[in-house]
Protein backbone atom coordinates (compact mmCIF):
# COMPACT_ATOMS: atom_id res chain seq x y z
CA UNK A 1 0.00 0.00 0.00
CA UNK A 2 1.21 3.63 -0.91
CA UNK A 3 -0.38 6.62 1.05
CA UNK A 4 0.49 10.56 0.57
CA UNK A 5 -0.73 13.01 2.29
CA UNK A 6 -1.28 16.20 0.25
CA UNK A 7 -2.76 19.54 0.90
CA UNK A 8 -1.37 20.06 4.62
CA UNK A 9 -1.64 21.42 6.82
CA UNK A 10 -4.41 23.22 6.03
CA UNK A 11 -6.63 20.76 3.72
CA UNK A 12 -4.82 18.10 4.12
CA UNK A 13 -6.24 14.47 2.50
CA UNK A 14 -4.75 11.07 1.75
CA UNK A 15 -4.28 9.61 -1.12
CA UNK A 16 -3.75 5.62 -1.12
CA UNK A 17 -2.78 3.03 -3.85
CA UNK A 18 -4.32 -0.36 -3.09
CA UNK A 19 -2.41 -3.48 -4.32
CA UNK A 20 -4.24 -6.36 -5.40
CA UNK A 21 -5.67 -8.08 -2.50
CA UNK A 22 -4.97 -4.99 -0.23
CA UNK A 23 -7.73 -3.42 1.69
CA UNK A 24 -8.31 -0.35 4.47
CA UNK A 25 -10.90 0.38 6.81
CA UNK A 26 -12.22 4.10 7.00
CA UNK A 27 -14.32 6.32 9.04
CA UNK A 28 -17.68 6.66 7.36
CA UNK A 29 -18.18 9.60 4.64
CA UNK A 30 -14.26 9.34 4.73
CA UNK A 31 -14.14 8.69 0.72
CA UNK A 32 -13.45 11.83 -1.79
CA UNK A 33 -13.34 9.65 -4.62
CA UNK A 34 -11.90 6.20 -5.61
CA UNK A 35 -11.43 3.88 -8.82
CA UNK A 36 -14.95 2.31 -9.43
CA UNK A 37 -14.11 -0.99 -9.07
CA UNK A 38 -13.32 -1.03 -5.44
CA UNK A 39 -15.40 -2.92 -3.29
CA UNK A 40 -16.64 -0.97 -0.14
CA UNK A 41 -18.16 -2.60 2.64
CA UNK A 42 -20.09 -1.41 5.59
CA UNK A 43 -19.54 -2.97 8.86
CA UNK A 44 -20.80 -2.12 12.27
CA UNK A 45 -17.81 -0.03 13.88
CA UNK A 46 -16.14 -3.18 15.79
CA UNK A 47 -19.26 -5.16 16.31
CA UNK A 48 -22.92 -4.16 17.19
CA UNK A 49 -22.36 -2.99 21.27
CA UNK A 50 -18.80 -1.66 20.81
CA UNK A 51 -20.18 0.54 17.49
CA UNK A 52 -22.92 1.99 19.75
CA UNK A 53 -20.45 2.38 22.57
CA UNK A 54 -17.91 4.42 19.66
CA UNK A 55 -21.05 6.52 18.41
CA UNK A 56 -22.23 7.77 21.52
CA UNK A 57 -19.13 7.61 23.66
CA UNK A 58 -16.30 8.00 21.58
CA UNK A 59 -17.64 10.68 19.10
CA UNK A 60 -17.20 8.21 16.36
CA UNK A 61 -19.66 6.91 13.70
CA UNK A 62 -21.59 3.80 14.40
CA UNK A 63 -20.33 2.17 10.70
CA UNK A 64 -17.16 1.80 9.16
CA UNK A 65 -16.29 1.16 5.51
CA UNK A 66 -13.73 -1.05 4.41
CA UNK A 67 -12.32 -0.80 0.91
CA UNK A 68 -10.55 -4.06 -1.00
CA UNK A 69 -9.35 -4.37 -3.85
CA UNK A 70 -10.98 -7.42 -6.07
CA UNK A 71 -8.75 -6.49 -8.90
CA UNK A 72 -5.80 -7.47 -10.29
CA UNK A 73 -4.16 -4.10 -10.23
CA UNK A 74 -3.18 -0.97 -8.64
CA UNK A 75 -6.38 0.66 -7.26
CA UNK A 76 -6.71 4.44 -6.53
CA UNK A 77 -8.08 5.89 -3.35
CA UNK A 78 -8.73 9.73 -1.60
CA UNK A 79 -9.91 9.12 1.75
CA UNK A 80 -10.59 13.06 3.72
CA UNK A 81 -11.72 14.54 6.86
CA UNK A 82 -14.53 16.60 7.62
CA UNK A 83 -12.68 19.64 9.10
CA UNK A 84 -9.75 21.65 7.22
CA UNK A 85 -6.73 20.79 8.95
CA UNK A 86 -3.99 18.64 8.79
CA UNK A 87 -3.55 14.64 9.04
CA UNK A 88 -0.90 12.32 10.46
CA UNK A 89 0.35 9.09 9.88
CA UNK A 90 1.55 6.98 12.75
CA UNK A 91 2.96 3.21 12.24
CA UNK A 92 1.78 1.48 16.04
CA UNK A 93 3.64 -2.14 16.94
CA UNK A 94 1.62 -3.52 19.21
CA UNK A 95 1.37 -0.18 21.00
CA UNK A 96 -1.94 1.58 21.66
CA UNK A 97 -2.97 5.47 20.96
CA UNK A 98 -5.67 7.43 22.21
CA UNK A 99 -7.38 9.88 19.98
CA UNK A 100 -9.88 13.15 20.61
CA UNK A 101 -13.47 12.28 19.56
CA UNK A 102 -13.60 12.78 15.43
CA UNK A 103 -10.05 12.44 14.89
CA UNK A 104 -9.74 9.11 13.73
CA UNK A 105 -9.86 8.67 9.58
CA UNK A 106 -8.89 5.17 7.95
CA UNK A 107 -6.37 2.01 9.46
CA UNK A 108 -4.46 -0.76 8.26
CA UNK A 109 -6.89 -4.26 9.16
CA UNK A 110 -4.67 -5.19 11.79
CA UNK A 111 -5.52 -2.20 13.90
CA UNK A 112 -8.88 -2.80 16.52
CA UNK A 113 -11.09 0.42 17.62
CA UNK A 114 -11.95 0.59 20.88
CA UNK A 115 -13.51 2.63 23.69
CA UNK A 116 -12.20 3.73 26.83
CA UNK A 117 -13.30 5.30 30.11
CA UNK A 118 -11.92 8.50 29.88
CA UNK A 119 -13.27 10.28 33.46
CA UNK A 120 -14.87 13.19 34.38
CA UNK A 121 -12.10 15.75 33.53
CA UNK A 122 -11.54 14.80 30.43
CA UNK A 123 -15.55 15.47 29.82
CA UNK A 124 -15.56 18.55 31.41
CA UNK A 125 -12.18 19.41 28.95
CA UNK A 126 -14.14 18.95 26.05
CA UNK A 127 -12.18 15.93 25.24
CA UNK A 128 -15.65 13.47 25.84
CA UNK A 129 -16.43 11.03 28.80
CA UNK A 130 -14.83 8.10 26.75
CA UNK A 131 -11.77 8.06 24.81
CA UNK A 132 -11.11 6.46 21.63
CA UNK A 133 -7.95 4.20 21.43
CA UNK A 134 -5.90 2.74 18.39
CA UNK A 135 -4.13 -0.77 18.90
CA UNK A 136 -2.99 -3.62 17.21
CA UNK A 137 -0.39 -3.50 14.46
CA UNK A 138 -0.76 -1.83 11.44
CA UNK A 139 -0.86 1.86 10.38
CA UNK A 140 -3.40 4.68 11.45
CA UNK A 141 -4.13 7.80 10.03
CA UNK A 142 -5.54 10.73 12.18
CA UNK A 143 -7.02 14.26 11.55
CA UNK A 144 -7.45 17.35 13.26
CA UNK A 145 -8.68 20.95 12.72
CA UNK A 146 -5.65 23.03 12.34
CA UNK A 147 -1.73 21.88 12.26
CA UNK A 148 -0.37 19.27 13.97
CA UNK A 149 2.04 19.81 16.71
CA UNK A 150 4.41 17.04 18.49
CA UNK A 151 5.19 17.54 22.28
CA UNK A 152 7.66 15.50 24.32
CA UNK A 153 6.38 15.20 27.21
CA UNK A 154 8.64 14.39 30.54
CA UNK A 155 6.49 14.42 34.05
CA UNK A 156 3.99 16.96 33.57
CA UNK A 157 2.56 19.15 30.98
CA UNK A 158 -0.57 21.98 30.76
CA UNK A 159 -2.59 21.95 27.49
CA UNK A 160 -5.60 24.20 26.60
CA UNK A 161 -8.99 22.40 26.64
CA UNK A 162 -9.95 21.11 22.88
CA UNK A 163 -6.56 21.31 21.57
CA UNK A 164 -5.36 17.53 22.76
CA UNK A 165 -5.54 15.25 19.92
CA UNK A 166 -3.99 12.18 20.37
CA UNK A 167 -1.35 10.36 23.63
CA UNK A 168 -0.47 7.53 24.21
CA UNK A 169 -2.61 5.77 27.17
CA UNK A 170 -0.97 5.39 29.89
CA UNK A 171 -1.05 9.58 30.17
CA UNK A 172 -3.06 10.67 32.61
CA UNK A 173 -5.58 14.01 32.01
CA UNK A 174 -6.18 16.00 34.96
CA UNK A 175 -8.26 19.22 35.32
CA UNK A 176 -6.93 22.74 36.13
CA UNK A 177 -7.95 26.34 36.39
CA UNK A 178 -5.26 28.26 34.17
CA UNK A 179 -3.68 30.27 36.89
CA UNK A 180 -5.37 32.14 40.19
CA UNK A 181 -9.66 32.37 39.61
CA UNK A 182 -9.16 35.96 38.89
CA UNK A 183 -6.59 35.33 35.45
CA UNK A 184 -8.58 31.71 35.12
CA UNK A 185 -11.85 33.45 34.20
CA UNK A 186 -10.24 36.57 32.66
CA UNK A 187 -6.94 35.71 30.59
CA UNK A 188 -9.38 33.71 28.28
CA UNK A 189 -7.35 30.67 28.92
CA UNK A 190 -10.33 29.35 31.74
CA UNK A 191 -9.43 25.83 32.19
CA UNK A 192 -6.68 23.68 31.09
CA UNK A 193 -5.99 19.90 30.63
CA UNK A 194 -2.86 18.87 33.17
CA UNK A 195 -0.74 16.18 31.43
CA UNK A 196 0.95 13.73 33.41
CA UNK A 197 3.61 11.22 32.32
CA UNK A 198 6.19 10.58 29.87
CA UNK A 199 5.53 10.33 26.09
CA UNK A 200 4.58 11.94 22.92
CA UNK A 201 1.55 13.79 22.91
CA UNK A 202 0.09 15.67 19.33
CA UNK A 203 -1.70 18.98 19.76
CA UNK A 204 -3.76 20.74 17.03
CA UNK A 205 -3.21 24.38 16.77
CA UNK A 206 -6.89 25.26 16.12
CA UNK A 207 -10.08 24.17 18.17
CA UNK A 208 -13.11 24.07 16.72
CA UNK A 209 -15.19 25.39 19.57
CA UNK A 210 -12.93 27.93 19.41
CA UNK A 211 -14.36 28.82 15.89
CA UNK A 212 -17.61 28.49 16.68
CA UNK A 213 -17.25 30.89 20.08
CA UNK A 214 -16.01 33.61 17.45
CA UNK A 215 -18.87 32.98 15.23
CA UNK A 216 -21.56 33.11 17.31
CA UNK A 217 -20.46 36.38 18.32
CA UNK A 218 -20.96 37.62 14.91
CA UNK A 219 -24.21 35.71 14.56
CA UNK B 1 -3.25 36.56 -20.21
CA UNK B 2 -0.98 34.89 -17.46
CA UNK B 3 -2.46 33.21 -14.18
CA UNK B 4 -0.10 31.88 -11.35
CA UNK B 5 -2.07 30.77 -8.53
CA UNK B 6 -0.51 31.64 -5.17
CA UNK B 7 -0.71 30.41 -1.49
CA UNK B 8 -2.00 26.78 -2.39
CA UNK B 9 -4.19 25.01 -1.21
CA UNK B 10 -4.62 26.69 1.78
CA UNK B 11 -5.96 30.38 1.37
CA UNK B 12 -5.07 30.74 -2.47
CA UNK B 13 -5.46 33.77 -4.45
CA UNK B 14 -4.66 33.92 -8.80
CA UNK B 15 -2.09 36.61 -9.86
CA UNK B 16 -2.72 37.43 -13.76
CA UNK B 17 -0.76 39.58 -15.79
CA UNK B 18 -2.67 41.00 -18.74
CA UNK B 19 -0.98 42.05 -21.82
CA UNK B 20 -1.53 45.89 -22.87
CA UNK B 21 -5.15 46.53 -23.29
CA UNK B 22 -6.01 42.99 -22.78
CA UNK B 23 -9.39 42.02 -21.01
CA UNK B 24 -10.23 39.73 -18.54
CA UNK B 25 -13.57 38.39 -17.21
CA UNK B 26 -13.96 37.62 -13.97
CA UNK B 27 -16.81 36.97 -11.01
CA UNK B 28 -18.21 39.80 -9.39
CA UNK B 29 -16.40 40.83 -6.02
CA UNK B 30 -13.67 38.41 -6.16
CA UNK B 31 -11.16 41.46 -7.18
CA UNK B 32 -8.36 42.06 -4.28
CA UNK B 33 -6.09 44.30 -5.92
CA UNK B 34 -5.10 45.64 -9.42
CA UNK B 35 -3.01 47.98 -10.99
CA UNK B 36 -3.95 51.68 -10.95
CA UNK B 37 -4.83 52.45 -14.58
CA UNK B 38 -7.04 48.80 -14.85
CA UNK B 39 -10.75 49.63 -16.61
CA UNK B 40 -13.44 48.09 -15.19
CA UNK B 41 -16.78 47.52 -16.79
CA UNK B 42 -19.67 45.68 -15.16
CA UNK B 43 -22.43 43.87 -17.26
CA UNK B 44 -24.51 41.30 -16.81
CA UNK B 45 -23.72 39.58 -19.83
CA UNK B 46 -20.32 39.04 -21.66
CA UNK B 47 -19.84 42.25 -24.22
CA UNK B 48 -22.12 42.06 -27.30
CA UNK B 49 -23.72 38.00 -26.23
CA UNK B 50 -26.64 37.01 -24.33
CA UNK B 51 -27.98 39.83 -22.13
CA UNK B 52 -30.20 39.47 -18.76
CA UNK B 53 -31.51 35.93 -19.14
CA UNK B 54 -28.80 34.58 -19.48
CA UNK B 55 -27.03 36.58 -16.54
CA UNK B 56 -30.28 35.23 -14.79
CA UNK B 57 -29.55 31.39 -15.34
CA UNK B 58 -26.11 32.18 -14.02
CA UNK B 59 -27.37 33.32 -10.98
CA UNK B 60 -29.15 30.05 -10.65
CA UNK B 61 -25.86 28.45 -10.08
CA UNK B 62 -24.64 30.39 -7.22
CA UNK B 63 -22.61 33.02 -9.22
CA UNK B 64 -23.17 36.46 -9.40
CA UNK B 65 -25.17 38.26 -11.27
CA UNK B 66 -22.59 40.67 -12.51
CA UNK B 67 -19.67 40.48 -14.26
CA UNK B 68 -16.21 42.40 -14.11
CA UNK B 69 -14.53 42.97 -17.32
CA UNK B 70 -10.82 44.04 -16.82
CA UNK B 71 -8.97 45.94 -19.49
CA UNK B 72 -5.19 46.55 -19.17
CA UNK B 73 -4.13 49.80 -19.77
CA UNK B 74 -1.25 50.64 -22.51
CA UNK B 75 1.37 49.48 -19.89
CA UNK B 76 -0.30 46.03 -19.04
CA UNK B 77 -0.89 45.33 -15.64
CA UNK B 78 -1.74 43.06 -12.95
CA UNK B 79 -4.76 41.41 -11.30
CA UNK B 80 -5.28 39.56 -7.93
CA UNK B 81 -8.39 37.49 -7.27
CA UNK B 82 -9.48 35.56 -4.48
CA UNK B 83 -12.51 33.52 -3.50
CA UNK B 84 -14.69 34.51 -0.43
CA UNK B 85 -13.98 30.62 1.16
CA UNK B 86 -10.22 29.16 1.87
CA UNK B 87 -9.55 26.80 -0.01
CA UNK B 88 -7.23 26.24 -3.62
CA UNK B 89 -7.47 27.14 -7.21
CA UNK B 90 -6.17 25.84 -10.88
CA UNK B 91 -5.68 27.29 -13.79
CA UNK B 92 -6.77 25.24 -17.52
CA UNK B 93 -5.90 26.43 -20.83
CA UNK B 94 -9.17 25.21 -23.20
CA UNK B 95 -8.56 24.20 -26.53
CA UNK B 96 -11.57 24.31 -28.38
CA UNK B 97 -13.57 22.34 -25.59
CA UNK B 98 -16.33 22.68 -23.04
CA UNK B 99 -15.69 22.67 -19.45
CA UNK B 100 -18.24 22.07 -17.06
CA UNK B 101 -17.37 23.63 -13.48
CA UNK B 102 -19.69 23.38 -10.27
CA UNK B 103 -22.13 26.09 -9.68
CA UNK B 104 -20.03 28.64 -7.48
CA UNK B 105 -16.87 27.67 -8.51
CA UNK B 106 -15.57 29.87 -11.44
CA UNK B 107 -13.64 32.84 -10.68
CA UNK B 108 -12.51 34.05 -13.95
CA UNK B 109 -11.48 33.53 -17.77
CA UNK B 110 -10.02 34.83 -20.56
CA UNK B 111 -12.25 37.04 -22.50
CA UNK B 112 -13.10 34.90 -25.42
CA UNK B 113 -14.12 31.86 -23.47
CA UNK B 114 -18.21 31.72 -23.75
CA UNK B 115 -19.52 31.33 -20.15
CA UNK B 116 -23.28 29.88 -20.32
CA UNK B 117 -25.25 27.84 -17.76
CA UNK B 118 -25.19 24.09 -18.27
CA UNK B 119 -28.20 21.60 -16.72
CA UNK B 120 -26.94 17.79 -15.90
CA UNK B 121 -30.05 16.65 -15.35
CA UNK B 122 -32.24 16.24 -12.19
CA UNK B 123 -29.98 13.51 -10.72
CA UNK B 124 -27.66 16.81 -9.83
CA UNK B 125 -30.26 17.62 -7.33
CA UNK B 126 -30.15 14.64 -5.34
CA UNK B 127 -25.93 14.28 -5.53
CA UNK B 128 -25.12 17.72 -3.05
CA UNK B 129 -24.32 19.04 -5.87
CA UNK B 130 -25.74 22.50 -7.13
CA UNK B 131 -28.50 21.51 -9.42
CA UNK B 132 -26.46 24.24 -12.10
CA UNK B 133 -23.24 24.29 -13.24
CA UNK B 134 -21.20 26.48 -15.74
CA UNK B 135 -20.53 25.39 -19.38
CA UNK B 136 -16.92 27.58 -20.39
CA UNK B 137 -16.90 26.77 -23.74
CA UNK B 138 -14.02 27.65 -26.50
CA UNK B 139 -10.23 28.81 -26.26
CA UNK B 140 -7.87 30.45 -23.45
CA UNK B 141 -6.91 30.10 -19.81
CA UNK B 142 -9.91 29.82 -17.34
CA UNK B 143 -9.64 29.96 -13.01
CA UNK B 144 -11.55 27.86 -10.67
CA UNK B 145 -11.59 27.69 -6.98
CA UNK B 146 -12.47 25.39 -4.64
CA UNK B 147 -13.40 24.49 -0.73
CA UNK B 148 -10.45 22.18 0.03
CA UNK B 149 -7.80 21.51 -1.81
CA UNK B 150 -7.61 20.69 -5.77
CA UNK B 151 -6.47 16.98 -7.40
CA UNK B 152 -7.04 15.90 -11.00
CA UNK B 153 -7.71 12.64 -11.55
CA UNK B 154 -7.54 11.16 -15.39
CA UNK B 155 -10.30 9.07 -15.80
CA UNK B 156 -9.67 5.67 -18.43
CA UNK B 157 -13.05 3.69 -17.63
CA UNK B 158 -14.87 4.36 -14.52
CA UNK B 159 -14.71 6.90 -11.07
CA UNK B 160 -16.40 7.33 -8.46
CA UNK B 161 -16.43 10.73 -7.00
CA UNK B 162 -18.19 11.53 -3.28
CA UNK B 163 -20.91 13.37 -3.86
CA UNK B 164 -19.72 17.43 -2.65
CA UNK B 165 -16.64 16.35 -3.95
CA UNK B 166 -17.10 17.38 -7.79
CA UNK B 167 -15.37 20.83 -8.91
CA UNK B 168 -15.07 20.33 -12.67
CA UNK B 169 -14.87 17.97 -15.38
CA UNK B 170 -14.33 17.88 -19.37
CA UNK B 171 -16.96 17.15 -21.08
CA UNK B 172 -15.79 13.82 -22.75
CA UNK B 173 -16.65 12.50 -19.46
CA UNK B 174 -20.70 11.54 -18.13
CA UNK B 175 -21.86 10.80 -14.65
CA UNK B 176 -24.26 9.38 -13.42
CA UNK B 177 -25.77 8.92 -9.87
CA UNK B 178 -24.53 5.33 -8.15
CA UNK B 179 -23.80 3.82 -4.69
CA UNK B 180 -20.16 3.59 -3.20
CA UNK B 181 -20.90 0.04 -2.09
CA UNK B 182 -22.39 -3.46 -3.25
CA UNK B 183 -25.40 -2.63 -1.84
CA UNK B 184 -27.88 0.58 -1.33
CA UNK B 185 -28.40 -0.15 2.62
CA UNK B 186 -24.36 -0.32 3.38
CA UNK B 187 -23.76 2.82 0.91
CA UNK B 188 -26.34 4.86 2.99
CA UNK B 189 -24.90 3.40 6.38
CA UNK B 190 -21.78 3.94 6.03
CA UNK B 191 -22.25 7.45 5.12
CA UNK B 192 -21.33 7.62 1.77
CA UNK B 193 -24.51 7.63 0.27
CA UNK B 194 -25.41 8.62 -2.87
CA UNK B 195 -21.48 9.06 -5.26
CA UNK B 196 -20.72 10.44 -8.78
CA UNK B 197 -19.58 7.54 -11.05
CA UNK B 198 -17.81 8.94 -13.88
CA UNK B 199 -17.41 7.08 -17.73
CA UNK B 200 -15.31 8.11 -20.47
CA UNK B 201 -11.68 9.57 -20.84
CA UNK B 202 -11.01 13.08 -19.73
CA UNK B 203 -9.75 14.42 -16.55
CA UNK B 204 -12.43 15.09 -13.54
CA UNK B 205 -10.82 17.72 -10.46
CA UNK B 206 -11.82 17.02 -7.05
CA UNK B 207 -11.88 19.12 -4.24
CA UNK B 208 -10.38 17.25 -0.99
CA UNK B 209 -13.23 18.76 1.28
CA UNK B 210 -16.88 19.80 1.03
CA UNK B 211 -18.21 22.65 2.56
CA UNK B 212 -21.64 20.04 4.10
CA UNK B 213 -19.39 17.95 5.90
CA UNK B 214 -17.25 21.04 7.80
CA UNK B 215 -21.00 22.40 8.52
CA UNK B 216 -21.73 18.82 10.03
CA UNK B 217 -18.92 19.54 12.70
CA UNK B 218 -19.72 23.13 13.15
CA UNK B 219 -22.84 23.52 12.90
CA UNK B 220 -24.03 21.76 16.41
CA UNK B 221 -21.65 24.16 18.06
CA UNK B 222 -23.53 27.24 16.83
CA UNK B 223 -26.44 28.90 18.75
CA UNK B 224 -29.67 29.33 16.74
CA UNK B 225 -30.32 32.83 16.01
Amino acid sequence: MQAKIAGGPAFAHIHLELAPGESIVAESDAMASMNADLDMETNFNGGFFPGLAKKFLGGESLFVNTFVNNTQKNRRLTLTQGIPGDIRQVTLKNQSLCLQPGAYICSTPGLKLGVKWAGFASFIAREGLFKLMVSGNGTLWYGAYGGLVDKQIEGEYIVDTGHLVAYPPHMKLKLQLAGGLFSSLFSGEGIVTRVEGFGNVTLQSRSLSGLAGWLNSKL
Amino acid sequence: MEAQVLHSPGNSAVKIRLAPGEVCTTEGGAMIAMSGDMQIQTSTHKKGKGGLLRAAKRMLSGESLFLNHYTAGPQGGDLFLAATLPGDMFVYELQQENLIVQGGSYVACEHQVEIDLGWQGFKTAFSGENLFWLHLKGTGKVVVNSFGAIYAVPVEDEFIVDSGHIVAFQETLDFELSKAGKSWVGSFLGGEGLVCKFRGKGTVWCQSHNPPSFGKALGPKLRAR
